[in-house]
């Protein structure tokens, strides 16, 4: 049976690994993560969750300590921060490539200061690891349980992120329903490590190094598989997040991206996390006014999903992007994204590029409404400048 | 959608309050969201947190700006911070004081009511701890939320004997807080924010040390032990700087011939 309670965003992440019966959790203190290790050190020492809880000495060897443990066959989950989550980076190539399902939550903390952006996330964009961002607690509770259902399925077989903006979520506290043990247990079934690592299975981990990594044939091989499970995800976060929906009443779009107030939308604005929660507010009151313009939540960013923007951009004037993150010297990490989406499109949107949020820049409901404005006027043909626009 | 800021000092529980009250107005049926502004807060400093309180899921996620009613949980915090500021008009303030709305040094327009929350913090649960009371107060003069529910989540939060000290809070809070009244015509005290090297922090003190030079032997113990560095000797007597004293009581602690005595600050209404 479910219930809810009143909850803080790190609370909710805790219950999710809770909920999920994770037996492994490796972490070391960051603010603002601390609290979910806090709360699960509590679920633990209260008898409410079975997990072996390990005290680290940095967050390299959490990453590190959870791949062992994963591939020994057991539930593996850490929390991370901004520079902890750098700290993190070499490790979590390594998981990916032993294509261990262990899932991560990020608590987005700037790394240049304590608040939060999605640079600490983006940086590890060529990690191979799954990126789910979330807008509220409920919804960090919900893809915490769905990301090992997604990372575990055979098809995928990746490590798993699921984010959320730190103090934004992780401090502010809101009506979560927490679901049933019983029934997240009828949707996640038990961990198997799929690598064969027991002496006397040597034969079988040699065929399974060179059927995964390619060892001793085509050194690109592991790179190959990685991009394939990554093409396999969004057919898995689709059913997943389907399957989650039917089970528990609440879903995410497809998984991938979700619509809000896009039937008949001349143009849309993008989003992630938090930022796309406040667009909402935005959006309600600008069909309050009259005006045909959409959000598109971007609920996964890894693996990306093209198709759906390449669907998306046929049907609107103009796209603009709020980037929370930007790779400096070529520009927002999303917006570049969407656009490379479009490009083989006859006819393809206009895109408009829009940074907010950055070092925990206040992104009000006034400056997501401005922003939709100007992709408005881009998508009925006036020449609106600058494209791209510091909020 | 209602939206309220509460202003309070570090250590005084506006963050767990507004927490509390949340998950009271949950019980009351709306969706709420309790936002604390984190910074490197310490006890006795300024610190913000916002409650919004709506019949279904709040999307917002930026700060509140333009609150509907603002919450004080410390009698002088007006003083240095423009705790009024953003207010709407016609909008209403509850303020931990001891006397009446129209003597708690604000101005505008706005309604205020007053309760004395140091006080009955004090004597509920012996320590200033001003959120219970002031929530008792809030339920009071707001009705968006009954005595039952407030209980229920004051119980959740500190379940046992704390809980129930702190319920004893909340019930005397919502008898002695003061109908809101109008101060539309009276001027409020001048906002006066620190200077970054002046450290007055005068205005923290809830208890106030006062040396008795017949007894003090000039041991140069509240001297050495002072985190503050507020107490100097002047010849073999030690003398208290109550512009850097914030009233922590260790020098009345360490002092081993009881010269330091400790009174509650009185707070009136033009003290500068």
């Amino acid at each position: 049976m479910s219930h809810w309670e009143v909850m803080v965003g790190n609370k909710a992440v805790a219950y999710a690994a809770k909920l999920a019966r994770v037996q492994y959790i490796p972490a070391f203190p960051i603010t603002p993560q601390t609290t979910i290790v806090q709360y699960l050190a509590d679920m633990i020492a209260n008898g409410d969750l079975d997990a072996e809880y390990v005290t680290v000495e940095g967050e390299l060897t959490a990453q590190a300590s959870a791949l062992g443990a994963s591939m020994a066959g057991v539930r593996a989950f850490t929390a991370t921060s901004g520079p902890g989550l750098l700290y993190m980076h070499h490790p979590m190539h390594a998981v990916s490539g032993a294509r261990l399902p262990i899932v991560m939550a990020v608590i987005h903390r700037s790394v240049k200061g304590m608040q939060p952006d999605h640079m600490d996330m983006m940086a590890q964009r060529d990690t191979s690891w799954l990126m789910m961002e979330c807008e509220n607690s409920q919804e960090l509770l919900d893809t915490g349980v769905m990301a090992f259902k997604i990372a575990e399925d055979e098809r995928v077989r990746l490590p798993a992120i699921f984010s959320g903006d730190g103090y934004i979520l992780s401090y502010t506290a809101e009506p979560v329903e927490i679901p049933g043990q019983e029934e997240v247990d009828a949707f996640l079934p038990p961990y198997r490590s799929q690598v064969p690592m027991l002496p006397e299975l040597a034969k079988e981990c040699r065929e399974y190094a060179i059927a995964q990594w390619g060892v001793g044939e085509d050194p690109q091989l592991r790179w190959r598989r990685q991009q394939e499970a990554m093409d396999a995800a969004k057919t898995v976060i689709s059913e997943v997040n389907e399957e989650f929906e039917e089970r528990f009443g609440r879903g995410y779009g497809n998984g991938l991206v979700e619509e809000y107030g896009c039937e008949g939308a001349e143009a849309v604005i993008v989003a992630m996390g938090t930022i796309a929660s406040t667009a909402r507010t935005a959006i309600d009151n600008l069909h309050g006014r009259g005006k045909k313009v959409g959000l598109v939540k971007l609920k996964t960013f890894k693996p990306f999903p093209a198709e759906e923007f390449r669907r998306i951009g046929g049907e609107v004037g103009a796209i603009g992007v709020i980037d929370r993150n930007i790779s400096c010297g070529s520009g927002g990490i999303v917006f570049g994204e969407v656009r490379s989406s479009l490009y083989e499109m006859n006819g393809r949107p206009r895109t408009l590029e829009f940074y907010a949020g950055l070092c925990g820049k206040e992104v009000r409901v006034s400056d997501i409404e401005r922003i939709a404005e100007k992709t408005m006027r881009a998508a009925s043909g006036e020449r609106v400048t600058p494209l791209v626009e510091w909020v | 959608m209602i939206e309220v800021r509460f202003h309070g000092r570090g250590g005084q529980g506006a963050v767990t309050g507004v927490r509390v009250l949340a998950t009271a107005l949950y019980f009351e049926g709306k969706f709420t969201q309790a936002i604390p502004m984190y910074g490197t807060e310490r006890r006795g400093a300024p610190v913000v947190s916002f409650l919004r309180v709506g019949d279904r899921r709040i999307n917002e996620r930026d700060l509140v700006h333009e609150p509907d009613m603002v919450v004080v949980l410390d009698p002088l915090l007006g003083r240095t911070v423009p705790v009024t500021e953003g207010l709407k008009e016609g909008g209403l303030v509850l303020i931990n004081h001891p006397r009446s709305g129209r003597e708690a040094g604000l101005g505008g327009n706005f309604k205020v009511s007053t309760v004395d929350a140091t006080d009955i913090a004090l004597e509920t649960l012996g320590r200033p701890i001003t959120n219970t009371a002031i929530l008792g107060a809030f339920a009071k003069v707001t009705g968006m939320v009954s005595l039952g529910s407030l209980e229920k989540a004051v119980l959740k939060q500190w379940p046992g004997r704390i809980g129930e000290m702190n319920v004893r809070a909340v019930r005397r809070a919502y008898k002695e807080a003061t109908e809101p009244v109008n101060v539309s015509d009276r001027e409020g005290v001048k906002v006066r924010p620190p200077g970054l090297f002046e450290r007055d922090v005068s205005s923290w003190r809830v208890f106030r040390p006062e040396i008795d030079e017949e007894k003090c032997v000039g041991c140069r113990r509240c001297w050495i032990f002072c985190p503050e560095l507020a107490i100097s000797m002047e010849g073999e007597k030690a003398r208290i700087n109550y512009k850097h004293c914030k009233g922590c009581g260790i020098c009345a602690e360490e002092c081993p011939v009881g010269a330091i005595s400790f009174t509650q600050e009185k707070i009136l209404e033009g003290r500068e």
